[in-house]
């Protein structure tokens, strides 16, 4: 197991290097890429002239191979994540005040996702072709083609209009210890981010479950006399955890895209807010801080999920160390 | 009749694959009304604006008209905030959600099935480098990425498409791969290479018929992802701009104003047609994977 591991972070480390790679080189397949943090730390009026020396007092100009070095040298000898002349302020603090509400975020409705999808896909697969299976399917595939601002726009229109009995506003500031000081005002973003990620997670569940109810072991146990709730959470279940877990896993680069629409529409200062604002105003150091982190925490993710799958199934870590 | 004797078997023309298959995709009822209704949105959507045109890009005319005006037999389905014919404008965005979303799916499994057949069938070496980069792709939050992209390199219809199209196929790449692999292995891929067949012979004669199947399957789910996708952009202000319209920035119009007063008709009717369109294409999506099971195929 301990050798599975250590393979699976030597491989991260190695994607990790490729991804910085990528992000750190987008800006240059665009001239004022570049040039952009010469803008926005001078404004719209500054002379090219004046541009160009800012940049090079700066060493934005430089070739890309040192500022690439020297990039990588300050992420991963110093945590410097480069300085955001938009806030006039380092990238880490900005990254430090969105990062626990981002989290926070993703993080509950992931759980509540797992809680409340897991079960039901059982219960569709189990109880398949009933009208509870047809309707939740059909509600799963509307919520699943809906996109989620609309969604979150008429959660909050009938909140806000018709119903107000839950806070619409987001939390006030941005201190992390407000989801236990002014926990209603978490209650929609999450329930949306819930929702949204409900509808996907319980068809993977349902389809998952369905492909294991038909193999030979099943009809086995229930030869052998397994009553039927027996076979559904010892066999089925524990054969279906390995696809849930990877899906788990992959699933983080997408509850936290879904994170972007769902902050700006709640007005909620996270990750995803933050993105969006950089990315309009061409702040290159946030954006890349921000797709770096989040990259990590889903290649922590993964590897969390691999990790997982070795534990739940014996073969692969097996086949691993036989290799 | 009883049993055929072996004879008659052999004797009676075999049904095409594609016909037997096209037989289990048309006898789901539902899947017949998804094309149906898609055939049919799809027709007003690049005909009405022929056919019936309706002032949708002259900004200074529709100041002529009034505005948030209610539906009425002069405009259907009323007028939005800036005097545009709603219905006329469901019809004018639908075309470019469409168009975009057509060729930016075709893009990712153009490109995903090309990354995944050279990476699954190569196997080895090309393999791993090949799934790695996937990897960091992968890791790279897709939606992001997207973001990034389009605003370092700017929205025009042109970029959206290929910003799209260049940055969803990452997952058709991996599944596709995982078929390669698959086929590539099995006994009639390995008697061909005995019998000394090249590998592109492999590949065109093999591999990307057998994987055709999903290769359908997956261009399906990726046309209404991309068409989801460039509606979340219309949301964030990052879709197609003015004067052309999408149906994402259209219901992102019409939602901002729901708080403030109660223009239904900038909103649900749209989004009715939105919601059937891509659960349409994703149940086509769903029944053409039936279609190509072979366990369901009549013997």
């Amino acid at each position: 197991m301990l050798s599975y591991i250590v393979r699976r972070l030597l491989q991260s480390l190695v994607v990790l290097f490729i991804i910085i790679f990528i992000t750190f080189s987008l800006p240059y397949l665009e001239p004022k890429g570049i040039y952009a943090p010469a803008y926005l730390a001078l404004g719209s009026h500054a002379t090219p002239l004046n541009l160009h020396l800012w940049a090079v007092a700066h060493g934005i100009n430089r070739p890309f191979l040192v500022r690439f070095w020297e990039y990588l040298f300050n992420v991963f000898a110093h945590f410097n994540l480069g300085y955001s002349y938009q806030a006039g302020r380092p990238v880490w603090d900005i990254l430090a005040l969105y990062v626990p509400r981002t989290i926070w975020l993703a993080l509950t409705s992931l759980i509540l996702t797992c809680i409340i999808a897991i079960p039901l896909g059982i219960f569709q697969a189990s109880r398949r072709n009933t009208v509870f299976d047809y309707s939740a399917t059909g509600i799963a595939f509307v919520l699943y083609a809906m996109p989620s601002f609309l969604l979150c726009s008429l959660v909050l229109e009938y909140f806000g209009l018709h119903w107000p009995h839950l806070p619409v506003s987001p939390p006030a500031g941005v201190a992390p210890w407000l989801i236990f000081t002014d926990p209603g005002a978490f209650i929609m973003p999450i329930g949306c981010l819930t929702l949204l990620s409900v509808a996907g997670l319980s068809r993977f569940m349902r389809g998952t479950v369905l492909e294991v109810l038909v193999q030979d072991y099943i009809r086995t146990a229930r030869a052998k006399g397994g009553s039927s709730r027996h076979v559904l959470f010892k066999h089925a279940f524990r054969n279906a955890l390995g696809p849930i877990v990877t899906i788990l896993g992959l699933s983080v680069p997408g509850l936290l895209g879904g994170a972007i629409v769902i902050e700006t529409v709640f007005n909620y200062g996270g990750l995803g807010y933050e993105t969006v604002n950089a990315a309009l105003s061409g702040d290159v150091n946030v954006v890349l801080g921000i797709t770096l982190l989040v990259s990590i925490l889903t290649l922590l993710g993964n590897l969390l999920a691999d990790i997982g799958l070795g534990i739940v199934n014996p073969r692969i870590r097996i086949e691993g160390t036989s290799r | 009749m009883t049993n055929p004797t072996l004879l008659e078997i052999e004797r009676s023309a075999p049904v095409p694959m594609w016909r037997q298959r096209c037989r289990i995709f048309f006898s789901n009822r539902l899947a017949l009304a998804s094309v149906i209704f898609l055939v049919l949105i799809g027709a007003l959507c690049y005909l009405v604006p022929l056919l019936h045109p309706t002032n949708q890009t002259d900004a200074a005319a529709a100041l002529l008209t009034p505005q948030n005006a209610n539906p009425s037999m002069a405009h259907w389905l009323g007028t939005n905030a800036a005097g545009f014919d709603e219905l006329g404008r469901i019809f004018y965005g639908g075309e470019y959600s469409l168009t975009l979303g057509l060729l930016a799916g075709f893009i990712t499994i153009v490109v995903g099935t090309i990354y995944g057949m050279i990476a699954g069938f190569f196997a080895g070496v090309t393999d791993t480098v090949m799934m790695r980069l996937l990897d960091a792709l992968l890791s790279i939050p897709y939606f992001f990425f997207l973001i990034t992209l389009i605003s370092l390199f700017g929205r025009s219809t042109t970029f959206l498409i290929l910003s799209i199209g260049l940055t969803g196929w990452w997952g058709n790449a991996r599944i596709i791969r995982g078929d390669a692999l698959l086929i590539r292995g099995l006994e009639y891929s390995q008697a061909s290479t005995a019998m000394g067949a090249s590998k592109w012979h492999i590949i065109r004669r093999h591999v990307f018929p057998n994987s055709i199947s999903n290769i359908v399957t997956v261009a399906t789910f990726s046309v209404a992802d991309a068409i989801l996708f460039l509606s979340a952009l219309g949301f964030l202000g990052l879709g197609i701009q003015l004067p052309q319209t999408d149906w994402g920035t259209m219901l992102q119009d019409g939602t901002s104003q729901l708080q403030s007063a109660n223009y239904w008709w900038e909103v649900y009717p749209l989004a009715v047609i939105f919601i059937l369109v891509v659960v349409s294409i994703n149940y086509i999506g769903d029944a053409l994977r039936d279609a190509f099971e072979v366990r369901l195929v009549e013997r």
